[in-house]
């Protein structure tokens, strides 16, 4: 928001203008950018939604004066008033206090309306506001100057020269001063006369009733309106002006009077006219109630973490415009003033003001810088787990030690892709109700959509092999919890001839599986099935040895990419369920013997069979066995296939004798000839 | 003198002489050096030995003479086959380096690793440094309620500062959560009482999508919770949280600002960590960039989530993981950093 330094300068002595941009910047109203102009700068501060009461000259110079220990200088007004009072020339109901609780109207007759004076055009100009005419102009100067929007209407079109706020009705009509017309329905505030609205509640005033040339009666109207409504009411017809922004942010109760008394005193100097006795001031019951709390300066300085002088707090906080009434040795009653009620208004369960709130005014005002600091005692460590996050970090060392790159994918994806992998969907997906676009509508189900698409990024981009992995949530169905998983895709060939090139298939993604599981002291097995995505004859899903549950699934994909990829993910659940901590056997210290065995057998044989007969025939001093090799082809009967497994025999206690162990294998070959051995149909 | 028969005259012996020193040049191989060696010294049949034994047949006179010539000739003889030897060594000793010989100059075959994702890696540097000082790690669902993600942060409904916020919906009600907050929250909640001393790091996501901003990203908050927990002492730990995650002379400015759930918050700038602070063009010339938002645990918060503010007070700050990795790793854009491209991810060292 951008704010003129010769107009703060109105109200409070300046330092030069980088001491100034640094000292706003230090009590929390970040200057972003300074501009010259005509003498004049221009400072871009940034405004926290919290302060609406610095979103005004007079606001910011309040900071500065406090800052740099100066007088502010608050416009003193003396108005010269007739007799008649105002309240004869209008009259204000409230029929929706909750949405106003204060209006204040005051009436100047007579006026000619004209162009502005030179420094009221120049005022406005230098923050970038149009000059529109003399009554206009005031209202916006007064704006600028102290926060509380101002609209005036001419009197002479308020039909009954009466004032209702009341919620509009379904289908009523308004034409907006920017020319628009509105159609209203009860959620929108408005004012209103005798017959029909005139101006959207905080937020813009009515064409109709606008002032122009001809206007010679003015009503003056500062009024507060609720945060929420006029939030509400902007959001339904889509509009923002300087008001509605003020209003939502929640505007000073009691400013409302001063800026009524203030339009009305620079009206008769600047356009003439007479300003009607008083004011018509009406509150609701829901106007706000002053708040107060206590401040121990004590428990600031242990909040800060800094010693802070008793009359160091006392300067600030009264710069600030809060009172303070000493309770006891070092703490005051400290009473809000009313341009910070919004602000502190969420209150303790007794009604008083949490010091916290007092204690941010003093501490931004001591300066952060002149904080010392600290780090908080440790006496033990944090109660917490940290487990799944250190479980997640061996997943991902032991996936990129495998040579798949890690990646990260949105959570969300087209709905189109919903259910094109994994197994994990129950019903319909998580909708996004306002998605970035269609592509990302529905949230993921399976890691594998987006992995997909970032294999295809880099199969597109020349890659002759990808190796990627993925750690995320799933979100398998509205109310349902999330599941973490871990996804891969692999594919290609990786390396160059020289690097000894190696194709990469199914057994290379479930090595990785598998190695995975193990370094997590899991076991777990592949059984066949058909998950989605994945071409026939390929898929399985991933279970913990001996157990029933799916915890993963695994495949050729069914993409027409160059060369096959191959896809698998894992419920990391499933890993925590191994021993943390490994534990080792000492190698024997006598020597093993090898011994290989090819088994010629039919080529639809499971693996898994082979290695449960051999584990189950119980061979005594069998320390090892697995598949050395698998061949198919010349000399192989067709529809069989040999497979040579490799046996290693060790005794703990002895050297094994070649005949031994002859002796073991030859049955244990025996055996596993007889069940599997190929035989010619 | 034929047939290798005995020499008569020292002449004779000259003639040997120049017969050992022919057969002698040409030995290449260790057995032509053994069969020299066997001719001339060999105990039996070697020519040497001969001569010397020839000596009795030699006149009286000429004994002495030759006597000397015969000895030289030994002398002579013996060194030339050790010198024959060593260069016969060698030549054996060059020819097996020349059969094992490689040009070391060839690439070596690195080992097919693979490479964690540029914000998993700064995630686990600060996972690191908290957990040297005690904290723990809290997560939670990315799918939020509004009273966690919002309303027991302090921003009631319709608060403008959910504007900021820019939150995708779900249908059901639920949303994305726009911070990792919410976990502290839960932690909270889930707490008999303090001390808390977590960090939560997790995936965030907000209505925005352009080079600096991307739909998700990532976020890592830290919660403290206990008795006597001071401004200073959130002072105090981000300076040595940027100090170990940047470089040590790392400058640290905090700027009182305002978000709902912390009073008093303050945004917090560090000194540029490309120019240290001497103002480039990352910097915009202000020699600061603005990383993080913290703050005091606002006292409506605490109440909410059970803590009696009287007695406990805290602090809080979240720091964008994108950010820093983008930093660290100097990623151009945040797009870079999901594109997931190999060629870039693979380049990653942690």
């Amino acid at each position: 928001m951008d704010f003129s330094r010769d107009w703060i300068g109105q109200y409070v002595e300046l330092p030069a203008v980088d001491e100034l941009a640094a000292g706003l910047t230090e009590v929390g109203l970040t200057v972003e950018g300074s501009t010259e102009s005509d003498g004049d700068v221009l400072l871009d501060v940034d405004v926290t939604t919290n302060r609406p009461d610095c979103m005004c000259h007079l606001g910011l110079a309040r900071e500065v004066a406090v800052r740099f220990d100066k007088m502010l200088r608050v416009p003193s007004i003396q108005l010269a008033e007739v007799n008649e009072p105002a309240a004869d020339a209008v009259e204000v109901a409230l029929a929706d206090g909750g949405g106003c609780p204060r209006y204040v109207a005051r009436v100047v007759r007579g006026v000619k309306v004209g162009p502005s004076p030179g420094w009221l055009r120049t005022a406005l100009e230098s923050i970038g506001q149009r000059s529109i005419n003399n009554i206009v102009d005031i209202t916006n100067f007064v704006l600028w100057e102290s926060g509380q929007p101002v609209h005036a209407f001419d009197l002479a079109k308020i039909e009954g020269a009466e004032i209702v706020v009341r919620r509009a009705e379904e289908g009523e009509k308004l034409t907006t001063l920017d020319g628009e017309e509105r159609r209203l329905d009860p959620e929108i505030l408005v004012i209103a006369d005798a017959a029909r609205a005139v101006a959207l509640a905080g937020i813009m005033g009515g064409l109709d009733s606008e002032v122009g040339e001809r206007t010679t009666d003015v009503l003056i109207e500062c009024a507060h309106f609720d945060p929420t409504v006029v939030r509400k009411g902007a959001g339904r017809l889509a509009m923002h002006t300087d008001a509605s922004h003020r209003f939502e942010r929640g505007a000073d109760p009691e400013a409302p009077k001063w800026a009524a008394a203030r339009v009305a005193g620079l009206i008769a100097e600047m356009a003439g006219g007479e300003i009607l006795a008083g004011a018509v001031d009406q509150r609701s019951e829901h106007y706000p109630a002053p708040l107060a709390g206590r401040l121990d300066l004590g428990r600031l300085e242990a909040f800060g973490g800094v010693e802070i002088p008793r009359e160091e707090v006392v300067r600030i906080l009264t710069g600030l415009g809060f009172e303070l009434a000493p309770d006891g040795e070092s703490a005051w009653q400290v009473a809000v003033p009313s341009w910070r009620y919004h602000d502190m208004k969420f209150t303790r369960a007794d009604g008083a003001v949490y010091e916290a709130d007092l204690f941010e005014e003093a501490l931004r005002h001591v300066g952060f810088e002149n904080i010392p600091s600290a780090l908080p005692p440790v006496e033990k460590p944090d109660s917490g787990s940290s487990a799944p996050h250190e479980q997640r970090q061996r997943i991902r060392s032991y996936l990129a030690a495998c040579g798949l790159a890690e990646t990260i994918n949105y959570a969300f994806h087209a709905a189109a892709d919903d259910g094109s992998f994994g197994i994990w969907a129950e019903g319909e997906p998580i909708r996004v109700a306002n998605p970035l676009s269609e592509l990302y509508d529905v949230m993921r189900r399976s890691l594998l959509v987006g992995l997909v698409d970032s294999a295809w990024f880099n199969i597109r981009r020349g890659a002759e092999a990808v190796r990627l992995f993925e750690s995320g949530h799933l979100f398998p169905a509205a109310g349902a919890p999330e599941l973490e998983t871990v996804g891969l895709v692999m594919g290609g060939a990786r390396g160059m001839p020289w690097q000894r090139r190696t194709e990469l298939d199914l057994f290379d993604l479930k090595g990785c599986v598998e190695g995975l599981a193990a370094h997590f002291g899991v076991s777990v097995e592949a059984r066949v099935a058909d998950p989605p995505g994945v071409v026939a004859g390929t898929g399985a899903t991933v279970h913990v040895a001996g157990r029933l549950e799916v915890v993963g699934w695994m495949g050729r994909l069914e993409l027409d990419t160059p060369y096959p990829v191959f896809g698998a993910e894992l419920e990391v659940g499933a890993l925590a369920e191994g021993e943390r901590f490994s534990t080792v056997s000492a190698p024997s210290r006598h020597p093993a013997v090898a011994v290989d065995l090819t088994l010629t057998h039919a080529a639809d044989l499971p693996w898994r069979e082979i290695e449960s007969a051999i584990t189950s025939a119980g061979v005594e001093n069998l320390t090892s066995f697995g598949l050395k090799d698998r061949y198919e082809g010349e000399g192989v009967p067709s529809g069989a296939v040999n497979t040579t497994i490799y046996f290693v025999y060790n005794a703990e206690d002895r050297s094994l004798t070649q005949d031994e162990v002859n002796s073991r294998q030859r049955a244990l070959t025996e055996k596993l000839e007889a069940r599997f051995g190929w035989r010619q149909a | 003198m034929a047939g290798g028969g005995t020499p008569d005259s020292v002449g004779d012996l000259a003639r040997e002489r120049e017969r050992f020193e022919r057969e002698a040049a040409e030995v290449s191989s260790r057995d032509a050096w053994e069969a020299l060696r066997l001719r001339w010294v060999g105990r039996k049949q070697g020519v040497v030995r001969a001569l010397l034994a020839a000596i009795k047949e030699v006149p009286v006179e000429q004994k002495r003479e030759y006597g000397q010539v015969v000895n030289l000739l030994k002398r002579r003889v013996e060194s030339r086959l050790e010198e024959l030897e060593g260069e016969l060594e060698r030549a054996e000793r060059q020819a097996a380096i020349g059969a094992a010989a490689v040009d070391v100059t060839l690439p070596g075959r690195r080992p097919a690793l693979g490479s964690l994702h540029p914000v998993s890696i700064v995630t686990q540097e600060i996972v690191e440094i908290f957990s040297a000082m005690g904290y723990s790690v809290a997560e939670g669902p990315e799918v939020e309620e509004d009273y966690y993600n919002f309303q027991a942060l302090n921003f009631p409904p319709d608060h403008p500062a959910r504007d900021t916020q820019d939150t995708f919906f779900v249908e059901g009600g639920k949303l994305l959560r726009t911070h990792t907050s919410p976990v502290q929250v839960r932690t909270m909640l889930e707490r008999e009482e303090p001390p808390i001393r977590v960090i939560c790091p997790g995936r965030a996501y907000r209505f925005d999508n352009d080079l600096r901003h991307s739909p998700m990203f990532h976020q890592v908050e830290c919660l403290v919770v206990d008795k006597g927990i001071t401004l200073g002492h959130l002072k105090g730990t981000l300076e040595a949280f940027v100090r170990k995650l940047f470089r040590p002379e790392t400058g640290v400015r905090l700027r009182p600002s305002y978000f709902p759930f912390t009073e008093p918050s303050a945004e917090v700038d560090i000194t540029c960590p490309f120019c240290s602070g001497d103002g480039c063009r990352t910097c915009s010339d202000t020699g600061w960039m603005e990383i993080l938002g913290s703050g005091m645990v606002d006292p409506r918060v605490l109440a909410e989530c059970g803590f009696d503010p009287e007695i406990y007070s805290g602090f809080a700050f979240g720091l964008g993981l994108d950010r820093v990795a983008m930093i660290r790793f100097d990623i151009p854009n945040i797009r870079v950093l999901f594109e997931n491209d190999e060629r870039l991810l693979r380049q990653v060292r942690g």
